[in-house]
């Protein structure tokens, strides 16, 4: 059976996952995509809370509902941000961005 | 949905879930990997209604299915192999990487399963759409109108960063010094 801490070891699996995209791909987007799956695992956690935990409060919902707004603001913004480098540099990639680097 | 009913549907789900997001990052075509993951979070959704949560869950899937399909056109425009057929390697540090990424999984499964979690009573029905829209229209609504005006916000942000020039108009040509005037 289903229970709270199958859920949330699920998720740390696909938060797992999304950080696996975020650290080892090299092109931008691609690291926009690892932190939509971060982000989802997070989402999946609170829905697991809402069944399991806590299953007659709504404000879970609330945060369900803030973390999606989060997940279209984070790539909105990043996909702004990639255009900008990409029209100044000609590559989303990364590994070509280290201007602050020391 | 009943106990069984949810373990049945959740099981198949989580899997392809993870298998879809994992390979996400696998598959060297970029207009899969958009598509995998418009699948990874498009079953999350279905997940959420495995847990009784209708209302997300079809959120989930309509707001996933638009977004995941506009990423993909920003994948084809910006990957400098989309088809995936040149055989490029757009990763680094794929085994630091993956080691980072599954100690931090495993230690989060571990703090899961360790952690004494309040027992209650699943809900059947938890929760629903006339409760949600209580929590946003009563207590939470501040929060609310913030989120509304965070999204405002990004929209018209993302335009200013993205257009021609960016914030400070059109540069000018390469070697060409703008006087006063410009």
């Amino acid at each position: 059976m289903v229970s709270l801490e199958v859920v949330l070891g699920v998720a740390a699996a696909l938060f797992g996952i999304g950080l696996y995209g975020v650290l080892g791909q090299t092109n931008a987007i691609m690291v926009i995509m690892g932190v939509e799956l971060m982000l989802g695992a997070a989402m999946l956690n609170v829905i697991g809370f809402l069944r399991y935990a806590w299953p007659d409060g709504s404000s879970g919902g609330f945060f369900v509902l803030v973390l999606m707004t989060l997940m279209a603001v984070e790539a909105a913004v990043g996909f702004a941000l990639v255009i900008s480098v990409f029209r100044h540099r000609r590559t989303a990639e990364v590994d070509d961005l280290t201007d602050l680097s020391g | 949905m009943s106990d069984l009913g949810t373990a049945l549907a959740f099981y198949p789900l989580a899997a392809l879930m993870l298998v879809t997001g994992l390979y996400v990052f696998i598959t060297s075509s970029m207009a899969r990997a958009g598509l995998l993951l418009l699948a990874a979070l498009g079953v999350e959704g279905l997940i959420f209604l495995a847990l009784a949560s209708e209302f997300l869950g079809f959120l989930q899937l309509l707001m996933m299915s638009g977004e995941m399909v506009i990423m993909v056109f920003f994948m084809v425009m910006f990957m400098s192999d989309p088809g995936g057929l040149m055989g490029m390697d757009m990763t680094h540090e794929k085994r630091r990487s993956a080691g980072v990424a599954i100690a931090l999984a495993a230690g989060l499964a571990l703090v899961a399963v360790l952690t004494d979690w309040p027992a209650r009573v699943a809900g059947d029905d938890a929760p629903d759409v006339r409760a949600i829209g209580f929590e946003v229209m009563g207590r939470s609504m501040v929060s609310f109108l913030f989120a509304a005006m965070t999204i405002l916000f990004a929209m018209v942000g993302g335009v200013m960063l993205a257009k021609q020039g960016g914030r400070f108009g059109i540069a000018a040509p390469a070697g060409e010094e703008r006087g006063e005037g410009d």
